[in-house]
């Protein structure tokens, strides 16, 4: 007993002092941070101003940091919708019984093994290009008008239709295997009954994947509320507004940018409670409001 | 009559059917399509010159393959420098990870004590915390502890950012290992440590694998903590190194090089997928791995 005593402390130490020093002493610190007023990131704590809110006061009411949320609100809503949509008729797809699903189901998932800026590096660099690209060489044939693609009015729905192509494959995956666990016996009862394939999908499929939506909503919403790869790559030099994302933002206000003279350590932080909020009222939202009660997960 | 109506709706049905496939295969078709084509002419884009990328005559090779753009990213553009360091993190990290993780996880799943269950929530909570509610303290503790700018800190960081996933993930691993082996083992007087070097860990090598792989690809992909704590070009890693490039196209010009770049930076994780692709989507759709 005296012996397993001392494995379990040796085993669990590093990593105990891993979850200690990266996740629970940084996340109290940044709490705490944005309740104050620090310039630079690394000035030690007793040269900090207590400010109370006003740093999440000041955040609010930043035109920049509105627009950001304004743009992962736009992301999260129509990007969600569509994502689910492709990925849930995707997965029904694969059921259905037809050949090369292992091949179909491996490519579509393929964008989330690669790097994401190799990935917007595609679409921005070969894509969207306006003389060579794909897209407007897809309209050309039709014989269409070229489409500025990267211009200021369309860049955020190009960001957005390449965000929704690399994210559809990991949703459609998680959809597969809760659909793949539903009964067969539930579709064959519902075939006798005389049920047509709507009707199986509508009431047998759709409810029986509450679980499985709930699940694939929280990673959504995490995934957006964390936004930053895409927006960053859509606008490498300078953060324009039509792409900026809150984490963006955050990053300008405490590392400095061309939007912001100087930098704001303590603002920066308040920005990242806010987002750590919005994430902590999704989870209780979902599990409030969707209830898991079908199938094991 | 009756009969030949009977045929009519065999025929209709088999017509019905093959629409219906008919459409499916078209709708996941046009999807693979458009993957292939995309990469298949960023693939011809990476062999063109400049100046064929500009006119769109991509796919004529009419001044041959140009795998000098391969050489010049390599070289020039140090894409071998990016490559290094993405390929230390990542292997130092995966074996770092595990060796943290491995053991706790088993005595996680294995033992009863107090806090067993506290701990277990914490690694589960801490998998859903957000970078950006971390960086901030640990970019302030780096410089205490003098180590920005060095590798030693971006390998710290891939390697205990990665614990909580890697820990939840074998811990229910182990719980799926049966008792037995322990039994056995302490029945011919090995000690539990011993037991878990000798017996246990070899016994978890397929979630070792799986998760090692996952592991791997968050590292080599990583991007955001990269911006953050590689101050200096020499600690740069692909996906920063890439970017750099991307930011610098405006100026250079050179897009066969881009490319090349984009193909080299793309290539060691798409080898593993193909390779490994049914491991990697049974993880995924079995572990609730993070996206």
């Amino acid at each position: 007993m005296k012996q397993d005593k001392k494995m379990i402390v040796t085993f669990l130490m590093p990593a105990v002092v891993a979850f200690a020093l990266m996740f629970l002493y940084p996340v109290v610190r940044t709490v705490i941070m944005s309740l104050y007023e620090v310039k630079n990131v690394t000035d030690a704590a007793d040269t900090w101003t207590f400010v109370g809110f006003e740093n999440f006061i000041t955040v609010l009411k930043n035109d920049t940091f509105r627009k950001s949320m304004y743009n992962i609100f736009r992301i999260w809503l129509v990007g969600g919708i569509i994502t689910m949509s492709i990925s849930l008729l995707f997965a029904v797809l694969l059921t259905n019984g037809i050949k090369g699903k292992g091949f179909f189901r491996a490519v579509i998932y393929l964008p989330n093994v690669v790097s994401a800026v190799a990935l917007a590096t595609m679409w921005t660099q070969y894509v969207f290009q306006s003389k060579y690209g794909l897209f407007n060489n897809i309209i050309r044939f039709f014989g269409g008008n070229a489409v500025n693609w990267l211009g200021p009015d369309m860049k955020f729905w190009s960001m957005l239709i390449a965000f929704i192509f690399g994210a559809v494959g990991y949703y459609m995956l998680i959809f597969l295997s809760g659909i793949e666990r539903i009964p067969t016996e539930i579709y064959e009862a519902a075939t006798i009954d005389g049920a047509t394939k709507g009707n199986k999908f509508r009431y047998i499929t759709l409810p029986l994947l509450r679980g499985v939506f709930k699940t694939n909503l929280t990673f959504w919403t995490i995934n957006t509320i964390t936004f930053f790869v895409w927006s960053k790559m859509f606008s490498p030099v300078d953060s324009e507004v039509s792409t900026v994302s809150p984490v963006v933002h955050m990053m300008n206000l405490v590392f400095g940018g061309k939007a912001v003279s100087g930098t704001f350590a303590g603002r920066g932080a308040a920005v990242g409670v806010l987002l750590a909020v919005c994430v902590m009222l999704t989870f209780a939202i979902f599990n409030l409001c969707i209830k898991d009660d079908d199938i094991e997960l | 009559m009756k009969k030949n109506n009977e045929y009519k709706d065999v025929a209709r049905a088999r017509r019905k059917r093959a629409t219906k496939n008919f459409g499916t295969y078209l709708i996941l078709g046009i999807w693979v399509l458009f993957t292939a084509i995309l990469l298949g002419w960023i693939l011809a884009a990476s062999l063109s010159t400049s100046r064929e990328i500009y006119t769109g005559t991509v796919l004529q090779f009419k001044t041959g393959l140009h795998f000098s753009n391969y050489a010049d990213a390599w070289k020039t553009q140090n894409v071998s420098r990016f490559f290094m360091n993405s390929l230390l993190y990542s292997v130092t990290a995966v074996i770092g990870i595990q060796l943290i993780s491995a053991p706790a996880a088993y005595v996680l799943s294995r033992f009863k004590f107090m806090g067993n269950k506290l701990l277990r929530n914490c690694f589960i909570c801490a998998m859903s915390i957000p970078a950006i509610m971390v960086v901030l303290p640990l970019f302030s503790l780096a410089s205490q502890a003098h180590l920005t700018g060095t590798r030693t800190l971006l390998i710290i960081l891939y390697i205990c950012l990665n614990v909580p996933f890697t820990t939840t993930f074998l811990l229910n691993f182990f719980s799926s290992l049966s008792k037995t082996y322990e039994e056995a083992a302490a029945l011919d007087g090995c000690s539990p440590m011993r037991t878990f070097w000798v017996i246990m860990l070899p016994l978890a090598q397929p979630g070792l694998v799986t998760v090692g792989i996952f592991n791997f690809l968050a590292v080599w992909n990583e991007y955001f903590l990269a911006m953050i704590f590689a101050s200096s070009d020499k600690l740069l890693n692909v996906g920063m190194g890439l970017f750099r490039m991307v930011q610098a196209m405006q100026t250079t010009g050179n897009m066969g090089g881009l490319f090349a770049a984009v193909v080299i930076v793309f290539l060691p994780t798409f080898l593993l997928y193909v390779f490994m692709s049914e491991k990697i989507i049974a993880g995924v759709t079995a572990g609730g791995v993070k996206g």
